[in-house]
């Protein structure tokens, strides 16, 4: 008898492990270029299930963890910044110095909702209005109204429902105290739905929604410019028209971007985008149907005929009607 | 009438100085049962001596006042010395002087009391700050305090540390293991530490032992039919 070497290999490869072993063996690992080979080679010592494509997956979500963390961090920074403007006391909010405007705005871009959220709350911590650009404190209602939850507002006379009476509001009490004025209530709130919900490392580089944060006052001058810039011409609209085309290499680029898994993460928490065209293949395209005879009684339910019913019903009426006469 | 508004603020004030005490307490407690260098004094400071210590010309508590340092004791620096390895042949305990500071504003406290005590606790080199304040801090705040490279800063509120929770009846004994029992324990019942039992690091009794990620507890309870029983906990 022959001695056996080793134990026999089995050919089926059943095993989870076995198939990605498999896998593996037949793709290259991708070489990451921040990582030299002896560098990886330290770090798969004393690993030997271990190979260099499990140590690519594992510096890519280690990236990925430290990106956010920047980014919250970043975040966190711009929220203590932030609560230094507006540096004069007597900064109107309706018209806020432009340089603090831009800080402010440009600020705001990286945070979510509830970042800004918890950023009102700062504020309203050190007395502020919740409003960033505001210098006012914010409101506190009179000691008598301390232990109220909610607070009753009175609108002018004349504005209640029919035009009878007052509007009435009942609003939670620390809703209210969180501003100086229902003005600057609206300008921070207004801030606060054009805040992007997703965390800004997921964010896409050319996700331009969340971009350009607009005050209150901005919007509504282009507002009322709007209208006179809304009576085109019959040039303009075919312009406009002109531009929804998606041949326009700007646009198909933003078409095409689709979060691949592999991409780079980048040091500010922003993904770096490769984009790779699909191509068409030029199959044979399909015909129109064409209409057969059988189509004019509706044809078959997937490929049942139902009978026709139509011609039993009037005759069982018929005796119906002929037993009652 | 004067007379009446100043019995009743005199009330107030009592009433607040005997929370702070029993804080007070519970702090020195914890810091006893943490393994700091604790004097019995300290650890039985009555109601009367607290209030003549701490009390303003009002008899409302100066929270100013009130700070804390306390130093490891040999057993703890034991507990939280990582075991010898080849790269670290001679490891430090991972712990030192302990600062507690209360926060004496009375609400809203955010990120500008959370920076100032970031500051003390980075300026004089404590080891583990711990900040108690009145009510709840804001988000931002917590982000902050965690912030500090190299040092651990925790925070309570005062109403969570009214009572000392783990002198419950119910709540069974938790006793750190040092690294050396923890192997000890592993190679025991040939575990891995992802096998065991797991506990969080926001458990109360893990933040009142100021637990870190990686230890394990060994839980001592009651039990009826073998007069004790023990289990273990790794902190995650």
């Amino acid at each position: 008898m022959a001695p056996s070497q080793g134990p026999p290999k089995s050919i089926l490869k059943t095993s989870l492990p076995s198939a990605y072993a498999a896998v593996n063996a037949e793709q290259p690992a991708p070489h990451h270029s921040s990582l030299s080979q002896e560098e990886q080679d330290r770090y798969l010592q004393g690993r030997p299930g271990a190979n260099a494509r499990h140590l690519d997956i594992a510096l890519q979500h280690a990236q990925q963890i430290q990106a956010q963390k920047d980014a919250e961090e970043m975040i966190l920074d711009r929220t203590v910044e932030l609560l230094a403007i507006p540096a004069s006391s007597s900064a109107d909010p309706a018209s806020p110095s432009p340089e603090e405007a831009r800080t402010f705005k440009s600020a705001l871009v990286s945070f979510r909702p509830t970042d800004y959220d918890n950023y009102i709350m700062e504020r309203n911590y050190e007395d502020l209005c919740g409003y960033g650009l505001c210098p006012r404190k914010n409101r506190k209602e009179s000691a008598n109204a301390r232990g109220q939850t909610f607070h009753f507002k009175y609108g002018v006379k004349g504005s209640g429902p029919g035009g009878r009476g007052r509007s009435m509001d009942i609003v939670p009490r620390e809703k209210l105290e969180k501003w100086c004025s229902d003005e600057c209530a609206e300008r921070a709130l207004f801030i606060r739905v054009q805040l992007a919900e997703e965390p800004v490392w997921e964010r896409r580089a050319s996700d331009t929604r969340s971009m350009r944060i607009l005050l209150l006052e901005e919007a509504r001058a282009k507002r009322q410019k709007q209208p006179r810039a809304e009576s085109s011409s019959a040039v303009e609209v075919t312009a406009d028209m002109e531009n929804l085309k998606i041949q326009d290499p700007d646009r198909s680029r933003e078409l095409a971007l689709e979060r691949g898994d592999n991409t780079v993460i980048h040091r500010d928490g922003r993904v770096d985008i490769q984009i790779n065209e699909k191509e068409h293949g030029s199959g044979p395209s399909a015909s129109a149907p064409q209409w057969r005879p059988e189509d004019a009684l509706g044809g078959s339910i997937e490929g049942h005929v139902p009978k026709e019913l139509g011609n039993k019903r009037p005759t069982q009426d018929e005796g119906d009607l002929l037993d009652q006469i | 009438m004067d007379g009446e508004i100043a019995q009743r603020s005199g009330d107030e004030a009592d009433k607040e100085m005997t929370r702070l005490w029993r804080t007070w307490r519970t702090v020195y407690e914890m810091l006893s049962d943490r393994g700091y260098e604790v004097s019995d004094d300290e650890l039985q400071l009555s109601l009367i001596d607290f209030k003549h210590k701490y009390a303003d010309p009002m008899g409302y508590p100066d929270r100013t006042k009130m700070k804390i340092q306390a130093r490891p004791t040999e057993e703890m620096k034991m507990k939280y010395t990582a075991l010898p390895s080849k790269s670290n042949p001679t490891p430090q305990p991972d712990c030192g002087t302990i600062y507690v500071d209360f926060c004496p504003d009375s609400s809203g406290v955010g990120t500008k009391q959370v920076r100032a005590f970031n500051h003390i606790v980075d300026e004089s080199n404590f080891h583990t700050g711990v900040f108690i304040t009145q009510t709840p801090i804001s988000p931002s705040a917590v982000r902050l305090l965690s912030g500090i490279p190299g040092r651990i800063c925790e925070h309570f509120q005062e109403q969570d540390l009214l009572v000392n929770i783990t002198r419950h009846e119910l709540v069974p004994k938790h006793v750190l293991l040092s690294p050396e029992e923890k192997a000890r324990l592993l190679e025991r019942y040939r575990l891995k530490e992802s096998q065991l039992p797991r506990m969080q690091v926001s458990d109360p009794v893990a933040r009142y032992l100021g637990l870190r990620r990686g230890q394990v507890v060994k839980i001592i309870r009651k039990s009826e039919t073998a007069g004790r029983y023990a289990s273990y906990r790794w902190v995650i």
